[in-house]
């Protein structure tokens, strides 16, 4: 290869180089927070000082801090499973149809990746306060839903295209009712995408900030709000405690992605 | 007479303006190696699948010994397939791909173990059972797909083009596999294939398909020897056609009048054509012979020698008649003639009168 990375000699430094900082550009605020979250400083001092546990305790202590992450889980949960649900159901469609507009249709259905998150809150909340959904639990998944959905279509999409529908024929063939053909062959065969959609789609829910601000209600707030409207009132290191936790359970979830996606082409 | 044990009659099949097949008419015999040859788009595999019901027929029937099977949904018809594509189970090891036939049909745990057994070995594929799908070569998957079509003991299997996709070597290996497990089941089998090699190897029976229609069907030895049309002489052997003008036609024979007046009397002929319409005359390539002169009996026609190419075991030599058309002459290493032809030498070609036909051009 021309570009045989072993062959580009000083370059070989300073990418290598570039990809070293790049990592450490998007790792540090991570580590400074995950830092500040054990340090014994009450204003956040870093480097810390000494360290401690106090936050956590505190983090656990207070009842709002574990309501709020109990609804995030709820809310990530259920969206999680919709998403899956409808995800699947969109990419049968998607990629068995033959009806006319299914690239429009696909195009339409990724509009809510590339749409600014702001405009679908103001649109969701002008909506809702018809409907008198803001602020409670329906709002809230379907708020997340709509950002969920354009990745599951397209991982699941993504893995139904490489399933060869011959194997459902063959399934039939051998005597397996055309539903049983599905739930028997296919839904297990592109098991690793469901998969990764349902990550995903957790991940999006729990990690989500602006929609769940619009949302939010005094009653009814996700992790993220309750770590915006904490924030805003007062700098505690108890906020590096949650966030430290929202980190963690993100980069566990990644991690097993990861590796569904490695046992999937191994 | 009793009714055939499998019967393909008269299936249509259009899509659209499109027609993939035309009254396509077959009988075949219970334990018969049914072969459908024909180049792409000739109706093979929408044939097959109309038996498999994964498609409705326009019209016209299929019955299995006596009976429709076209009321029947695909997976109650308890036929056997074998795809072109690979179409082993991704998730599942080879032995549950096998058992899956038996498991959806709620085999006892017990049969279900010794049929997979039995079927892996059938294809030579004794303790493959907890190998995935995704670690074995296309050869292996294929085989695999067979057990797995073979192990609920189907009453007919279809196979539409199972090779294909596996290089020469190892398709001819399959190719006798194909054959033993055929006799040594006795399982019916029809197969699609574009190779005729393939067709002549496997097959009791070969069906040449064309544009929809089965033009002859027969052992290799009959297609070979007096093929009903133009298409199947051409499409199955090697041939060189003469383009002429029938000058007259009587009774299953015919005269042929070349471009240069030259006239060959009394030659088989197929087809049906009347004095004056075109015709071609078809001579296989080994029973030509190359002469100094017209022999005392047979026909022959007068050739200017246009090209010699040595190809190891034979030569092929271009022939050109006095009207142009150039044939084609093998000669095999040995033959005396053999190093002493020379291009622009002026020769004969020679043939007995039961090596020609004529086929009416229509
Ligand atoms: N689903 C379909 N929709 C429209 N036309 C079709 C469809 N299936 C087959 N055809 C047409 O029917 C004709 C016969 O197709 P078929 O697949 O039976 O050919 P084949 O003999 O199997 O060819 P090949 O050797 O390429 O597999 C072709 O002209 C094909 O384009
Ligand atoms: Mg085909």
């Amino acid at each position: 290869m021309l570009l045989d990375f072993d062959k580009l000699g000083l370059w070989k430094w300073i990418l290598s180089a570039i990809c070293a900082l790049m990592a450490l550009f998007l790792l540090l605020p991570i580590l400074f927070i995950v830092a500040l979250s054990f340090g014994n400083s009450r204003w956040l001092i870093f480097p810390p000082p000494g360290w401690t546990l106090k936050w956590y305790h505190d983090l656990f202590a207070d009842p709002r801090w574990l309501s709020a992450a109990f609804t995030s889980a709820k809310i990530a949960l259920v969206v999680m499973v919709l998403s899956v649900a409808l995800g699947l159901l969109a990419s049968l469609a998607l990629t068995r149809g033959t009806f006319r507009g299914r690239a429009v249709l696909r195009a339409f259905f990724l509009t809510p990746m590339v749409l600014p998150v702001v405009i679908i809150a103001v649109a969701l909340y002008a909506a809702f306060l018809r409907l008198g959904l803001n602020g409670t639990f329906v709002g809230f998944v379907i708020a997340h839903l709509i950002v969920a959905l354009p990745f599951s279509v397209i991982t699941i999409s993504g893995a139904l295209e490489t399933f060869d529908p011959s194997i459902e024929d063959a399934a039939i063939l051998c005597g397996a009712s055309p539903w049983e053909a599905r739930f028997r062959v296919t839904l297990p065969a592109i098991s690793h995408g469901l998969f990764s959609a349902a990550i995903f789609s957790f991940l999006i829910s729990w990690d989500e900030v602006v929609l769940a601000i619009f949302m939010a209600s005094p009653t009814l707030q996700t992790l993220p709000v309750k770590v915006w409207t904490t924030l805003r009132q007062d700098l505690t290191p108890v906020i590096a405690a949650a966030s430290t936790l929202l980190v963690g359970l993100t980069a566990i979830l990644m991690i097993v992605a990861a590796l569904i996606r490695k046992g999937k082409s191994r | 007479m009793s009714s055939p044990y499998l019967h393909i009659n008269g299936i249509r099949k259009t899509f659209g303006d499109v027609v993939a097949t035309d009254h396509v008419e077959l009988e075949i015999a219970e334990g018969e190696f049914m072969t459908f040859l024909g180049p792409s788009g000739s109706g093979k595999s929408t044939t097959l699948y109309i038996l498999a019901g994964f498609q409705d027929p326009t019209a016209g029937d299929i019955k299995l010994r006596g009976k429709s099977i076209l009321q029947t949904p695909s997976h109650k018809r308890q036929i056997g397939m074998v795809f072109q594509r690979y179409t082993l189970f991704p998730h599942l090891s080879v032995g549950e791909n096998v058992a899956f036939p038996l498991r959806v049909r709620r085999a006892p745990q017990a049969e279900i173990a010794a049929k997979v057994k039995r079927a892996l070995s059938l294809v030579r594929l004794d303790g493959f059972e907890d190998r995935m799908p995704a670690k074995m070569s296309g050869g292996q998957q294929q085989r695999v797909a067979l057990a797995r079509a073979l192990v609920y003991d189907p009453p007919v299997l279809l196979m539409d083009e199972p090779l294909s996709a596996l290089d020469k070597k190892l398709r001819e290996e399959i190719q006798h596999e194909i054959r033993r497990i055929h006799q040594e089941t006795g399982v019916t089998i029809l197969y699609v294939t574009h190779d005729q090699e393939e067709a002549l190897r496997l097959s009791d029976r070969i069906a040449v398909f064309n544009k929809g229609k089965i033009e002859q069907v027969g052992t290799g030895p009959q297609l070979y020897a007096s093929p009903a049309t133009h298409f199947v002489a051409d499409f199955i052997g090697d041939s060189a056609f003469l383009g002429g003008e029938l000058a007259a036609v009587a009774s299953g024979r015919a005269s042929l009048r070349f471009a240069d007046g030259t006239v060959l009397a009394d030659v088989p002929m197929h087809g049906t054509g009347s004095a004056g319409g075109k015709a071609s005359l078809m001579l296989r390539p080994e029973r030509i012979e190359l002469a100094a002169g017209p022999g005392a009996a047979g026909a022959s026609l007068p050739v200017t020698i246009e090209d010699v190419t040595f190809l190891g075991n034979n030569s092929t030599v271009s022939a050109r008649t006095g009207w142009g058309d150039v044939l084609s002459v093998r000669l095999n290493f040995g033959h005396p003639m053999m190093g002493q032809v020379q291009r622009g030498d002026a020769l004969h070609v020679r043939w007995q009168p039961q090596d020609a036909h004529v086929f009416a051009r229509t």
